[in-house]
């Protein structure tokens, strides 16, 4: 450790670390080689957990460990600095994960006098973390045990005197182990991968941070002359200047629809007949109230929303975002986007991912139309395509895990349909366990294969629609895409770990790292990073998490696809016709191994590769695994 | 000649209404539908499509009928009489 010698700016310079099974803590100084080999947020966990976690341990055992950590940026005035990252070894996925979330929870953690926080072990009983101005406390939380996610919040700006802290908390889903529990922050969601189910099996309700501490840059000047101009141009693009502030992600209902690339009954389908009822413009109209921003973020996409039709009334809720939309709406086949505000609320409440539960939903009603479950499995519910009036009741039952299905339907779609058997695994449609959001995998070659090799499985932020959505790169077509997704990879893990959000990409890519990010970071940090060692951060970065993912079992037959993308064409519309074979999609697996280095065979990455990252001692470890 | 012109969201806003004819001149290209849109509406259709630094278009897809088109290459399209133009939102993220 060199952490007093710690020379960076942008950082505070430390981590927590808390031991809840005896319940003591520590301070953890960042060293300078963590900063400068993997900078923050995604990169910087994926090294402590690599080297912390064991090989094959249970996700939700006291062995697992949960960090909560920002990057460098989170605190300053660099646009999007607002991000928390989370991660864990993922029940879910049974491999590293990372979650972000935006808000103001990041910039407080750091505020509170910390980069970040590592939870170890399992308490005996429930716990809160509050962290006021550099002074740990770990308080009894069995009076929360039980609540939802806002009541705990409320419940605890009682209890700490002050609505001005950054609370991060479980709802019952994650207390009750369900395996897509997220972890709410705010109105914000760490939605994926099911940490919050990872932070209730240690016994954790909630994290609370405040206070004062400054986040230092380099030099005032220099850092304010590149925010004129990164400031400029987020107020000069059309994505960031009014798209977003105006109608936020669920522009992407109309616009994705339009081409043929929105999902509709469990992805039988990707064009909605009714797609104008959910669409970000009906949505603007009939249920949004005021526009929302995170910490230092220009682009206000957030939509503070009120549901006033009687059967969910007074139900306010910041969204719902377009993937809400995609997942409790148009999968389940339904156009109402009251009860979608009002699903997202409930998820929010319960502490569920909002993707994983329309998403499960829609599979259990795709099973119940090829009569694969009985009505006694259904707790008599007749599970149609298109019954808004179900949505609610059926989050409710996952997120307690209440009767047969909803128990089942809580281990996520693949472990349920390992459950319910019967051929049901053929549209189950999920990656290494991870179901797919909302953006078409057949319709986007180049983006199918950024799910395939998705270290988190069908992950919409490890490859991304924009480049073949909006024409930057040809869509119809699987040349290039390997190197084309693996650049993008590269984009999205240095942003990831920095920590900023996706959403401006245009600002920051959109296809590749650019001098905007390097510039982000040195006037940050006081780092000298060019464009071709961040490059080849992001690349070390994202072979660390490919190994983790080796010593798990993942291997090149793990990226693939659901059978439903690789054998039912798209059946209307402007990408009619469009599917990912399996012989594509493997001519594009041999393009991305290739140009990363990786051996074709297996997809786990060769000796001189990780030697020329800097990553000797990973490579000496994956002998065991080839 | 004239084309049909659907849009949505933003763009519609601008346009104020979804579905709009549009008399051009016979040999008209995409380019030319966006001329008259930009002399038509202005700066407000403007911020829509263009960054205004560069002045340039930024990347997004137009559909002529069914068939895709992209705003990075293709502007030089020639339109046909009765074709129906729709502007794709010029939206990264999601």
């Amino acid at each position: 450790m060199d952490g007093n010698n710690f020379i960076y700016k942008g950082y505070i310079g430390k981590m927590l670390r808390i031991n809840l099974t005896n319940g003591s803590w520590s301070d953890v100084p960042l060293t300078n080689e963590l900063a400068e080999k993997y900078i923050g947020g995604a990169g910087m966990a994926a090294r402590i957990l690599y080297d912390e976690l064991k090989p094959g341990i249970d996700p939700l055992s006291p062995d697992n460990k949960v960090i909560f950590l920002t990057g460098p940026v989170e605190g300053t005035m660099i646009p999007t600095s607002c991000r928390i990252g989370c991660y864990a070894k993922s029940p879910l996925t049974n491999s590293f994960f990372h979650s972000s979330a935006g808000g103001h929870f990041g910039p407080e953690l750091k505020f509170a006098g910390y980069d970040g926080i590592i939870f170890e072990g399992r308490s005996k009983k429930p716990v809160y973390l509050f962290i006021d101005n550099g002074l740990v406390e770990l308080r009894d939380a069995a009076h929360l045990w039980g609540l939802d996610s806002n009541t705990t919040q409320h419940r605890m700006f009682e209890e700490l005197g002050s609505d001005e802290i950054q609370i991060a908390s479980i709802g019952p889903a994650g207390e009750k182990l369900v395996r897509f529990a997220c972890i709410i922050c705010g109105s914000r969601a760490l939605g994926r991968g099911g940490l919050g189910a990872v932070l209730g099996s240690k016994n954790v309700k909630a994290v609370a941070v405040r206070g004062h501490h400054s986040v230092d840059v380099p030099d005032i000047r220099k850092i304010k002359m590149f925010l004129e101009d990164l400031y400029a141009r987020f107020s000069a693009n059309p994505s960031t200047a009014e798209i977003l502030p105006r109608y936020g992600t669920p522009v992407l209902v109309n616009a994705n629809n339009t081409l043929g690339l929105f999902g509709y009954h469990n992805w039988q389908d990707e064009y909605n007949p009714e797609s104008e009822r959910l669409s970000g413009e009906t949505m603007r109209k009939k249920i949004v109230k005021r526009d929302k921003s995170c910490y230092a973020c220009p682009a206000r996409c957030g939509k503070f929303s009120i549901v006033e039709s009687v059967s969910v009334e007074g139900c306010c809720v910041e969204g719902p975002e377009y993937e809400d939309i995609f997942s409790l709406g148009s999968m389940c086949g339904h156009s109402d986007i009251e009860i979608v505000a009002a699903a997202e609320r409930l998820c929010d409440d319960i502490g569920l991912d909002a993707i994983e539960a329309g998403v499960a939903i829609a599979f259990a009603m795709e099973c119940y139309q090829r009569k694969l479950l009985t009505d006694k499995q259904t707790d008599g519910m007749q599970l149609d395509f298109g019954r808004s009036d179900l949505i609610i009741p059926m989050i409710k039952k996952i997120g307690m895990r209440e009767g047969y299905l909803g128990d089942v339907l809580a281990e996520g779609v693949k472990r349920a349909s390992e459950k319910i058997g019967k051929g049901s695994g053929q549209f189950a449609m999920q990656n290494k366990g991870l179901t797919y959001p909302g953006h078409s995998a057949r319709g986007m070659p180049g983006f199918a294969l950024g799910y395939a090799t998705g270290p988190r499985g069908a992950s919409h932020h490890d490859g991304r629609p924009t480049g073949e959505r909006t024409g930057l790169v040809q869509r119809d077509t699987i040349e290039g895409k390997g190197e084309y997704t693996a650049r993008i990879n590269h984009l999205n893990i240095l942003t990831d770990s920095m920590i900023v959000c996706h959403l401006p990409e245009a600002i920051w890519g959109p296809l590749d790292i650019t001098d905007t990010l390097v510039r982000c970071i040195n006037t940050t940090t006081g780092m000298d990073l060019n464009l071709e060692n961040a490059r080849l951060t992001a690349e070390r970065i994202w072979n660390l998490i490919r190994a983790f993912g080796v010593r798990e079992g993942y291997r090149r037959e793990h990226d693939t696809l659901a059978p439903r993308f690789m054998e039912e064409p798209i059946k209307t519309g402007p990408s009619k016709d469009m599917v990912i074979s399996r012989e594509m999609l493997d001519y594009m697996l041999d393009q991305y191994y290739e140009f990363r280095g990786w051996d074709k065979k297996t997809g786990i990455p060769t000796r001189e590769k990780l030697q020329e990252l800097g990553l000797t001692d990973i490579a000496d470890d994956l002998d065991a695994y080839r | 000649m004239q084309v049909t012109l659907k849009s949505f969201a933003n763009i519609k806003d601008v346009i104020g209404q979804s579905t709009k004819c549009i008399e051009l001149a016979p040999g008209a290209k995409l380019s030319d539908l966006f001329t008259y849109l930009n002399r038509e509406y202005g700066e407000k259709f403007n911020r829509q499509v263009t960054d205004q630094i560069s002045g340039k278009l930024v990347p997004f897809l137009i559909l002529i009928n069914e068939k895709t088109f992209r705003s990075t290459t293709d502007m030089e399209t020639l339109l046909n009489e009765g074709d129906t133009v729709t502007i794709m939102i010029p939206f990264d993220g999601g």
